[in-house]
């Protein structure tokens, strides 16, 4: 019988087990990330103004509670941010009678930008805190009433409108 | 013994006689280490929105998937990370890319926060594999940011030794 | 011992000799002769990522066959390997590889085993001239796979079962 030999190339399979990978590897993917942040604004009032009635002779103004305020401003940097306050009007009872709204006053204590002190007032607004660029500012502002043998007896009221700006 | 010697030899041929032809072939496959890395968006957005009722402020889409494809060596490292390559920036005005931080999902994956001046891990794995998983960025949203809209390429980094 | 009997011992031992003769003279005079060649003498599958390419494809192997004196025998034509494939630490599973086979039949389709021969083709008869078959393996390709060169002997078996 003849028979057909047949060889392997074994020195191709030497070569081929001392081949190397490189190892290193690294892939980059790059993306953006983008934040709007617009101009707002916001004022938080914490607390009510109450006068007690009491004794002109003994207490010639009266000191109401303290209101928190709290301004908060979110403006371009170097923008100019202002806080005021206006009344409506007088005090006024429901008998028609009616107090000076100048004789309501007010001190403040906190942050830095808050006017210290102010007279209240229905023709103009008036200033409460004037800042420059974006923040978060607060205060704690006491009213004080001059308490007057002059006023009729009555529950008297008005109401304060804060505004908050930046031009 | 002479029939004997004679009855062996015959035997013998008859072996011989059924065989078969074999022959080899070496199969060769030279996979070299690779990595490749799919995000399912390109940008992510933060909307404006009121820093009182929203200081955290999710991004858009709310969610990127991610894919990690690596080939490495037995037992070899993956790490993926990602860093900002600035300052997020409007004009002149910026602010600082920690302002990002991101959670996740997913085996291997990590949340953190983000950096300029260092890339942070997003995920690490052993061995090679598809990993896939979610990231979820936010954006700490204040009052004393200045106005503008601010901008800054991330840049994701897989890696593998 | 009479010369009779020594001559009819002597016809027995004849007989019994032309006997056993008859029996090997298939193998003797018409044995089965089979020729097998292969080309190349390695596979080589291309590397491409597997998101690319799920199925690495390595260039076509000619397998020459030749059987003759074979009468209306059958004839067999298998592949196995010798194991795994391996690089190093890392391991593929033989069974991982298939293959395409034209023509067909007598050559067919199939799954690479380590433990078993696989038929490549068979027929039976007389394959005069010789046949050529083309035989293209595939490899799945995928990222769980470690990085190396990996290796594996296989061994086509040509035969008259």
């Amino acid at each position: 019988m003849r028979k057909t030999l047949w060889h392997v190339g074994l020195s191709t399979a030497v070569v081929l087990l001392m081949s190397t990978s490189a190892y290193a590897q690294i892939a980059t993917q790059p993306i953006t990330a983008t934040a709007v942040v617009g101009a707002r604004g916001r004022i938080t009032l914490t607390g009510t103004i109450n006068f007690p009635d009491t004794d002109p002779f003994t207490n010639p103004t009266i000191n109401g509670a303290g209101l928190t305020v709290q301004a908060l401003a979110r403006v371009a940097v170097g923008a100019g941010v202002s806080l005021t306050v206006q009344a409506g009007g007088n005090f006024v009872s429901p008998g028609g009678d009616a107090i000076p709204i100048g004789n309501l006053t007010w001190g403040t204590a906190g942050d830095t930008g808050f006017n210290a002190t102010g007279t209240m007032s229905s023709a103009a607004a008036q200033p409460v805190g004037n800042w420059t660029g974006p923040g978060a500012h607060n205060a704690t502002q006491t009213y004080t009433l001059v308490n007057d043998w002059a006023y009729a007896p009555g529950n008297y009221s008005v109401t304060l409108t804060y505004t908050l700006t930046s031009p | 013994m002479r029939i004997a010697l004679v009855s062996s030899a015959v035997i013998l041929l008859a072996v011989v006689a059924i065989e078969a032809q074999r022959g080899t072939a070496v199969l060769l496959v030279n996979l070299p280490a690779q990595a490749r890395i799919s995000l399912s968006a390109t940008s992510v957005t933060f909307p404006d929105a009121d820093p009182t009722t929203t200081p955290l402020v999710a991004s858009v889409p709310v969610d990127i998937t991610i894919s990690v494809r690596a080939r490495v060596q037995p037992n070899g490292q993956v790490t993926l990370t990602v860093q900002s390559t600035d300052d997020l920036r409007s004009g002149v005005t910026v602010l600082p890319p920690s302002l990002i931080t991101w959670t996740v999902t997913g085996s291997g994956f990590a949340g953190g926060i983000l950096s300029r001046s260092a890339p942070q891990l997003v995920g690490r794995w052993t061995g090679s594999g598809v990993r896939i998983g979610t990231q979820n960025y936010r954006f700490e949203n204040r009052w004393t940011h200045p106005t503008g809209i601010y901008s800054a390429t991330l840049v994701y980094t897989l890696a593998s030794p | 011992m009479s010369a009779r009997r020594r001559t009819r011992r002597g016809l027995r031992i004849g007989r019994l000799l032309l006997i056993l003769g008859l029996l090997a003279a298939p193998a003797v005079a018409g044995a089965q002769q089979l020729e097998l060649t292969i080309s190349p003498l390695t596979v080589t599958f291309p590397t491409t990522d597997p998101d690319t390419a799920p199925v690495l494809i390595a260039a076509p192997v000619t397998v020459q066959c030749r059987v003759r004196a074979n009468g209306n025998r059958s004839w067999l034509l298998t592949v196995q390997a010798s194991g795994d494939l391996v690089a190093s630490q890392s391991q593929i599973p033989a069974s991982a590889v298939t293959w395409e086979a034209t023509p067909a039949p007598p050559f067919r389709a199939g799954t690479m085993s380590s433990t078993q021969p696989q038929t490549l083709a068979s027929g039976t008869g007389n394959v005069n001239p010789a046949m050529t078959g083309t035989v293209t393996f595939r490899l799945t390709n995928s990222w769980t796979y470690d990085a190396g060169t990996y290796l594996q002997t296989l061994t086509f078996t040509l035969s008259t079962p």
